[in-house]
């Protein structure tokens, strides 16, 4: 909705209307791309917090791009990290993708299959988002493909590009800032997480898994040495979400 | 610069995130989720990042709850980086003056 009234009044203020369906997207997406770097810049000095170099880092949120999954795992990191634990909590953190592929799956069979593998690499939050409501207006408006690949990708790009650079330039100021920060650095983690979950929410009720959650990786982190607090509470949290599904 | 288990584990990450993004489009395109999986596909991300940091929800240190506590009220109404400052600056203040 908004950003038809954005896209019509940029059009208007601008000269030069966007004239490609990839510059609809990459202007539609800049609001949201802004909103991106302070996570960016975050993660990358905290990853560099725990050892990752401004290498991996970029290597990092290039291959993997998904910003939820690479907080979590920057936050479990060791040296030498958890693998299984990382690629399991990652699985856990990334699986509404599967919705989301899901849901777009309509809009997508006019386009061969090699298109569909490579611009799925790209899909995150926002970009589904925007290009899945996009669709859905056009459909409303009668275009027989209504999905634009482009405009997908004008947004997406222009995601991707940012994530890597803000990350990997939060990675190389990370060491540089080491010094000066003092105690209250660790404060960071639940801050961001906090943010993350408020974009989450859903009201009360939606949020009880997460209470449920709570409680028990909290008790386990009390109880028992090790991370199993994160896939104890996990389990809570979806084992509660399951019964509440159930009576309904 | 690059050490061999980060990679490893940086090449999974990659590898699982990849198979979430195709997965729903290759193999749910034709059948419908039961309410169930949805309900819970819909809460594990929230799950997954109350978990990580229920560890501070029990700090020892009254000074880290309470600057946990102030960072919960920013979050809920300010955007990323003021909850941040906000959160770090009153965790090295109450550190220093609480002890």
């Amino acid at each position: 909705m908004m950003n038809t009234v954005q896209a019509a009044a940029a059009e208007q203020v601008l000269p030069i209307r966007p004239r490609s369906e990839f510059w609809r997207g990459a202007l539609d997406g800049m609001p949201v791309l802004l909103g991106v770097v302070p996570f960016a810049l975050v993660l990358g000095t905290q990853a560099a917090h725990k050892g990752l170099s401004a290498l991996e880092v970029p290597l990092m949120t290039g291959l993997n791009f998904a910003g939820g999954s690479e907080f979590a795992a920057i936050a479990l990191w060791t040296s030498p990290p958890h693998i299984l634990l990382i690629a399991a909590i990652t699985f856990l953190v990334n699986s509404r993708h599967l919705l989301m592929g899901a849901a777009l799956a309509p809009f997508l069979q006019h386009l061969p299959r090699r298109k569909v593998f490579a611009a799925l690499f790209l899909m995150c939050d926002e970009s589904w988002a925007l290009a899945f409501a996009d669709a859905k207006r056009r459909a409303r408006q009668g275009v027989r493909t209504p999905f634009s690949l482009p405009y997908y990708l004008g947004i997406s790009s222009g995601l991707y590009l940012a994530w890597i650079c803000f990350t990997t330039m939060g990675a190389m100021l990370g060491p540089v800032l080491g010094n000066v920060e003092s105690y209250g650095f660790h404060m960071a983690f639940p801050a961001v997480f906090l943010v993350l979950m408020r974009g989450m929410w859903q009201g009360m009720c939606a949020a009880l898994p997460w209470l449920m959650s709570l409680i028990a990786a909290a008790t386990t982190y009390v109880l028992l040495p090790g991370a199993w607090y994160v896939p104890a509470g996990t389990l809570a949290g979806l084992t509660t979400a399951y019964f509440m599904a159930g009576k309904k | 610069m690059i050490d061999l288990t980060t990679l490893g584990a940086i090449l999974l990450m990659a590898l699982v995130t990849y198979l979430t993004r195709i997965g729903g489009y290759f193999f749910l395109r034709n059948r419908s989720l039961s309410p169930r999986t949805s309900a819970m596909m819909e809460a594990a991300p929230g799950c997954v990042l109350i978990s990580v940091i229920a560890p501070y929800f029990v700090a020892k240190n009254p000074a880290d709850l309470l600057a946990l506590a102030l960072t919960l009220a920013a979050a809920t109404r300010f955007s990323l980086l003021p909850t941040v400052i906000i959160g770090v600056v009153s965790a090295a203040l109450l550190r220093h003056f609480m002890g």
